[in-house]
């Protein structure tokens, strides 16, 4: 059964068209994950969807509910965290957290959320007092005040320090055991590699591919990928014209290479690197990511 | 109504952990009020100015004569009757003592005549400090003339002075400035909530936009009620102001005071809506604001103005706001009639409502 669903999504402000026309649906229990650059529509997608911004065509369904006509039922029943809200500075986390549960007509569930998001030490700090990745737990906390079978989290992990970041994902992770569903945007492919179950690429208001991470990965590249860096100055064109090479992308000083037979391919870069007089550092050999992918469909990185 | 409840409290919290607004909105218009009060009134001296009118050439009469002159805290004016009664209207004198002519005689005659105290009714401290030392240095007469039943018998005549003293003047002026203050600048709340996406958070809950326009309401209420209190009551204890101080008046007063500060709040979510950021509201606040405060009739009068502005200030909210506040407090001849100002306080409160809903954004 389908939680999300959404057909030839549009919506366009002034000249520019922010979502042209995106399709996908999200099943019960799924983390579906959207991956993309800023501004890629993500975040207007998302926020649709939760009855925030209303669309210019397109149909859109969560929970059976139209959130361009039922916003007020729809918005009970889901969990929402956006990007960049930053919060009463001088109220404590608890007074928040029973703030915004009182919204839905609840009281006395903090203690659960603070110690679900790893915060119980913080339940009395004052919000301004928290660091960034604490203010990004309170902003998940929130999102779960009303028990939600489906959840919104936008670019939930931004700014947090790699370990609370792993922290949240255990968090993500035991939503989804929970059997709720959980629509997340993210522009760290190693976020969306280990949480989502199938991710959509955005780009310019389009999702370019979507499947599961792996399926992705293994449809566009067969092949290993040569990482090193290089102060050689040779483009992209002539690595690729190394043999076996089949395609190669430089991001400032690192190099990846494509190679159906790597021994091959590494030997001749090696050469050059010799005949060149500046050798190839840092080489390692790595499997394609969804970075990758992402950087042969749009020729940019994420984070662009 | 359980969101509404948190929500109050939640900005009650935010304000009162906050330094700067706790000062701005009660310690400021206070600090108004002692500066003005401290240059402009009369009554910090510790000698009371009082008329004393002889009319009587009798011993008797001398001795009392000597006694209040004997006295430190008074000063004695010997004027006419006529003058110092007009001087205690003026606010120059804090009481007259009148002692008819025949009083030492009627003494002996075994059935005294009364000695008239004028004073102003409407100034407490006369009231509780002047009269009673008054009081004393009669029955101290007594002793002296040595009777057994008093002599010295006080007739009190009160009067309600109706010319005003500059503090009386300006205190319902800087109530009615608060209020404005508290108003205008209590919708920074609104604007900082959608700067901080606070806002765009919140729609994204089931609550809804009146409750959350009303919990702003109660508490921006509270506090303007609040400030007018501490103001008037400061006011009241330290200078001595007047004050219609009967209950229907306070509630009036009250009224007209909440009134005044939903059109202000309203005015200010008005302007609210055209900055994205705190920093922004505060210049296009001030600049609405500030020259109000110099023409409205706040520190002096509005027949001090030019002509030619006159027409600008009878529409000015603060003018109408000041009037009202004024005339409940001290009473007094209405430059703008009750219904008039309080009018045109609710004209501008549904205009701007009207303006603001139309204007609000979530972001």
């Amino acid at each position: 059964m389908s939680v999300i669903e959404v057909q030839d999504l549009r919506k366009a402000y002034d000249d520019v068209k922010a979502v042209d026309g995106v399709s996908f649906s999200v099943e019960v229990g799924e983390v579906f994950g959207m991956l993309g650059p800023n501004g890629a529509g993500k975040t207007t997608t998302v926020e649709i969807l939760e009855g925030l911004r209303p669309r210019d065509s397109g149909s859109v369904g969560v929970l059976g509910l139209d959130p361009g006509r039922d916003a007020g039922d729809l918005k009970r029943k889901i969990g929402v965290q956006l990007q960049q809200v930053s919060l009463y500075p001088r109220l404590r986390v608890a007074e928040v957290i029973e703030l915004f549960a009182s919204f839905y007509g609840r009281a006395g569930v903090a203690d659960h959320l603070l110690t679900l998001l790893g915060l119980e030490e913080r339940r009395r700090a004052f919000v301004k007092d928290l660091s960034g990745g604490q203010q990004q737990r309170l902003s998940v906390a929130l999102a779960m005040v009303n028990d939600p079978p489906v959840i919104f989290l936008d670019e939930p992990t931004t700014g947090m320090d790699p370990q609370a970041r792993r922290s949240l994902w255990e968090t993500i992770e035991q939503f989804k055991a929970e059997g709720r569903t959980v629509l997340l945007t993210t522009h760290y492919m190693e976020e969306a590699e280990r949480l989502c179950d199938r991710v959509a690429v955005m780009d310019h208001g389009r999702i370019i591919a979507m499947d599961t991470p792996e399926d992705l990965v293994r449809a566009h590249f067969a092949q290993d990928a040569i990482e090193f860096s290089q102060r050689n100055g040779l483009t992209e064109t002539e690595f690729a014209s190394l043999p076996a090479v089949v395609s190669a992308s430089i991001q400032g000083d690192r190099v990846s290479m494509f190679s159906d037979d790597v021994p091959a391919s590494m030997a001749a870069l090696l050469q050059l690197g010799q005949e060149r007089g500046d050798p190839i550092e840092n080489l390692r050999l790595r499997r394609a990511t969804l970075e990758d992918v992402f950087l042969k469909l749009t020729g940019r990185t994420l984070r662009d | 109504m359980r969101a509404l409840v948190q929500l109050t409290l939640a900005n009650t919290r935010e304000f009162v952990r906050d330094r700067a607004a706790l000062f701005w909105t009660f310690a400021f218009p206070l600090l108004f009020v002692l500066i003005f009060g401290l240059v402009f009134s009369r009554d910090s001296a510790t000698q009371y100015e009082i008329g004393l009118i002889n009319d009587d050439q009798s011993p008797q009469a001398s001795v009392l004569v000597d006694t209040l002159e004997a006295m430190d805290v008074f000063d004695l004016s010997r004027g006419g009757l006529a003058d110092e009664i007009a001087s205690l209207e003026d606010g120059d004198r804090r009481a007259v003592i009148s002692i008819p002519s025949g009083w030492g005689a009627s003494i002996d005659a075994g059935s005294p005549m009364s000695v008239d105290i004028h004073y102003d009714e409407t100034r407490q401290s006369t009231q509780q400090v002047v009269v009673p030392v008054i009081l004393q240095a009669f029955e101290s007469v007594d002793r002296t003339l040595t009777r057994s039943q008093p002599v010295v018998r006080p007739a009190f005549q009160t009067l309600q002075s109706e010319r005003l003293s500059t503090i009386d003047f300006i205190v319902p002026g800087i109530v009615a400035f608060s209020v404005m203050n508290a108003g205008v600048f209590g919708a920074v709340n609104i604007v900082s909530l959608r700067e901080r996406r606070v806002l765009r958070r919140l729609q994204a809950t089931p609550v809804s936009r009146l409750t959350l326009v009303s919990a702003d309401l109660i508490l921006r209420m509270i506090l303007v009620l609040a400030q007018a209190a501490i103001l008037i009551v400061v006011a009241r204890l330290v200078f001595d102001i007047r004050l219609n101080s009967d209950a229907g008046s306070l509630a009036a007063l009250a009224g007209v005071v909440v009134l005044g500060g939903l059109a202000f709040l309203a005015i200010g979510f008005f302007l609210g809506s055209f900055t994205k950021t705190e920093q922004g509201f505060f210049p296009v606040a001030q600049v609405v604001t500030f020259p109000m405060m110099f023409i409205s009739g706040v520190f002096f009068p509005i027949e001090f103005m030019p002509d030619w502005l006159r027409p600008v200030i009878n529409v000015l909210p603060l003018t109408h706001l000041a009037e009202a506040t004024r005339q409940l407090m001290i009473g007094g001849a209405a430059t703008i009639p009750m219904g008039v100002a309080v009018a045109a306080m609710a004209a501008y409160l549904v205009v701007f409502v009207a303006l603001a809903v139309r204007l609000f954004r979530w972001e």
